[in-house]
């Protein structure tokens, strides 16, 4: 396969966060949120990670953008290793790189003006001047469609999914060529989702930005993702195209995720569906072995004790990596 | 750089302040009467404010001291002017002197022949409120005293917010071993008796303002480093935050820009219980003569003269009534504040 050269390259990325307690703060317990992730994100496509909350998704996306410092692994972009830049090199590679939040209200600061937050990228870089600035910001305002008066107003007098707009509107002033969007539609409204949907893709169409999306619903991820990533407690067990993993999943738990989409077909039995029981173990305490093992239905002994690893499946070769011993044995009961 | 313009949803606090009528009237008076008494000179005070002499005009209330000579009168020392207005008065010849509704300054001892010292209020005699056991005027040693306070209760704050908010802010931001060390550190600062410590530097050497000020810190500062560390923790790990680094912002830019501006309602609800506090602190050191040497007119030095003698009663009545006053009115402001700022008024689930 001839796959253009990849502009992210993670390669077995984890962050632990350290848990301290008891009289003298020692370090008493350790969150693997993520425990060895590597994948790829090629210019200008979406890569889709989905997962449980808590799987390690958000984590992730957060760890890529140097939010949290990573305990271990590489992150490559441009050729050069994120993980480890620090301060003028650090922020001159994010400028490629931009992030949406989940949480519209969270995310924008309300004691600015819309207008301070879109031409606050440039300032940090210290780009252009403040008209030049205020006029980036007002084309900003249109490409995510929105009118210029928004410019002198506060976050609070906009609705969740302008400010979604806004939001995005700020990811993407700097013109970066990869963009995390870390949950962007999961707070809104579902007649807003599809536009904000849409709205991310026409830009990057039009600006060539390669996403990485991460959302817990697998019906969202579907429809804006080219590949996709499934992650369960901190690693990621399937990775395939979005066509491939959506018509022969082969990991378990991504039969599961897929199976858990409502379907409006009523000649479709609800029985049949297999419902994944129990809860997502603590990241605390992850199991040993595969990490599935406690809710798999089709667990065996091997399972409990060998961890599997992500690896190419059959003929497939890099399109369709799983983490499953038993992969392609278990076909799913639909 | 754009400067900060004050966001709605600030605006709407400050409106629902100015709605809470007992806090804004106080707050109206409070500003006023500190105002006034930056210019306590054209109120009270020995300087007359217009002096016209032989066709001239002189505006002695501030400015350099005039002799008694500029007058025409035959001595050098500094214009008498309640007796230069006697004097115009009787030669009747078109001058005359315009002086301040209290025509007494805090430090003169106004001691006519056969007349001890405190003498009860007298309107003829212009003491409104008598005078103390030396002879100085009650209403103007309240009136100055009641500047020396404000400033140094509005200083100290200063100091203290300055640094408690420093510290407090970069022990919330940076966490970690910085903040480990300095929590203990104020918890064992905080256990400091601190009057007996200010007692104790008082005996050795006599503070002035500033070395008061500077004393009163070293040991005041602490309590607003938590609210500030906890308001500061509370909005680091808030997603605009993480947007503004994410964008490649520096440290003490998100710190300046965005936490700051986000836990200004914190610093401002504790502004008006920190003025009185100061002012009690102030007042409390004069009484004990521990605080301002003599003779600053200070509240708490007349309210030690006016309880050693309860038979003049309008020493101590003045003061403890403008006490109860002051403390009053900044209690109500601070009320108010805290209830406009109150943020369970301002969060709106949608």
């Amino acid at each position: 396969m001839s796959a253009p050269k990849p502009i992210l390259e993670v390669k077995d990325l984890k962050m632990h966060f350290p848990v301290h307690g008891g009289l003298l703060f020692r370090r008493i317990a350790t969150v693997h949120a993520v425990d060895g992730v590597s994948f790829d994100v090629r210019p200008g496509e979406t890569v889709g990670i989905v997962g449980e909350s808590g799987c390690g998704k958000s984590t992730l996306g957060k760890a890529i953008l140097r939010l949290y410092d990573p305990t271990h692994g590489q992150v490559l972009f441009h050729g050069r290793d994120l993980a480890h830049v620090h301060g003028n090199d650090l922020r001159v590679l994010r400028r490629d790189l931009g992030i949406i939040f989940q949480d519209p209200y969270e995310s924008l600061n309300q004691t600015h003006p819309v207008g301070f937050i879109l031409e606050e990228p440039f300032l940090i870089h210290r780009i252009g001047s403040p008209e030049q600035r205020r006029t980036w910001a007002r084309e900003l305002l249109h490409k995510v469609g929105l009118p210029e008066s928004a410019l002198d107003r506060y976050p609070h007098e906009f609705s969740g999914g302008q400010r979604q707009r806004i939001g995005i509107a700020r990811a993407i002033a700097l013109k970066p060529k990869l963009v995390i969007c870390d949950e962007p539609v999961s707070a809104l409204d579902v007649s807003i989702q599809s536009q904000i949907l849409n709205l991310l893709l026409t830009l990057q169409k039009e600006m060539g930005l390669a996403y990485i999306f991460i959302a817990h619903d697998l019906a969202v991820v579907k429809h804006v993702s080219d590949r996709i990533a499934v992650m369960y407690l901190g690693k990621i067990v399937e990775f395939a195209d979005a066509d491939t993993l959506h018509h022969r999943p082969l990991h378990p738990y991504t039969q599961a995720l897929l199976a858990s989409i409502p379907e409006p077909d009523p000649s479709r039995s609800v029985e049949d569906k297999p419902v994944l029981e129990g809860e997502i173990p603590s990241p605390r305490n992850p199991p040993p072995g595969c990490r599935f093992h406690t809710r798999c239905p089709y667990a065996q002994p091997r399972c409990k004790t060998e961890i599997p690893s992500l690896i190419p499946w059959a003929d497939a070769g890099e399109a369709h990596r799983v983490a499953c011993h038993y992969a392609g044995a278990l076909q799913p009961k639909a | 750089m754009i400067l900060p313009r004050l966001d709605p949803l600030t605006k709407k606090k400050f409106a629902r302040f100015a709605r809470i009528r007992r806090g804004w009237w106080s707050a109206v008076i409070l500003t006023a009467a500190i105002v006034m008494s930056f210019f306590a000179e054209l109120f009270v005070s020995n300087r007359a404010l217009v002096v016209r002499h032989e066709g001239r005009w002189s505006f002695p209330a501030y400015g350099a001291i005039r002799p008694g000579t500029e007058f025409g009168q035959d001595y050098q020392y500094e214009t008498n002017y309640r007796r230069l207005k006697k004097t115009f008065e009787e030669a009747g010849r078109g001058d005359f002197v315009l002086l301040p509704p209290v025509p007494y300054n805090a430090y003169e001892n106004d001691l006519p022949e056969g007349v001890y010292p405190p003498t009860a209020p007298d309107f003829s005699s212009r003491h409104f409120l008598g005078t103390d056991t030396s002879g100085r005027d009650v209403l103007a040693r309240l009136i100055y005293g009641f500047r020396t306070a404000i400033i140094f209760s509005l200083l100290l704050l200063l100091c203290n917010y300055v640094v408690g908010i420093s510290i407090g802010c970069a022990m919330g931001y940076y966490g970690g071993a910085f903040d480990m060390f300095f929590q203990r550190l104020i918890e064992i600062w905080s256990n400091v008796p601190f009057l007996y410590v200010i007692i104790i530097v008082a005996s050795i050497m006599v503070p002035n303002f500033f070395s008061l000020i500077f004393i009163m810190m070293f040991f005041g500062w602490m309590g607003m480093t938590w609210y500030m560390r906890t308001a500061t923790y509370k909005q680091k790990i808030r997603e605009y935050v993480q947007a503004a680094r994410a964008a490649g912002a520096h440290d003490s830019y998100i710190i300046f820009r965005h936490i700051l501006p986000n836990t200004i309602s914190v610093i401002v609800t504790f502004i008006p219980f920190s003025v009185s506090g100061g002012i009690v602190a102030l007042t409390s050191l004069d009484y004990l003569g521990f605080g301002l040497p003599p003779p600053t007119p200070s509240w708490g030095e007349l309210l030690r003269q006016g309880t050693n003698r309860l038979d003049s009663i309008w020493m101590a009545a003045s003061v403890v009534a403008s006490m109860i006053a002051l403390l009053t009115m900044v209690t109500f402001v601070g009320e108010a504040v805290r209830e406009a700022f109150d943020p369970r008024r301002h969060t709106v689930y949608e």
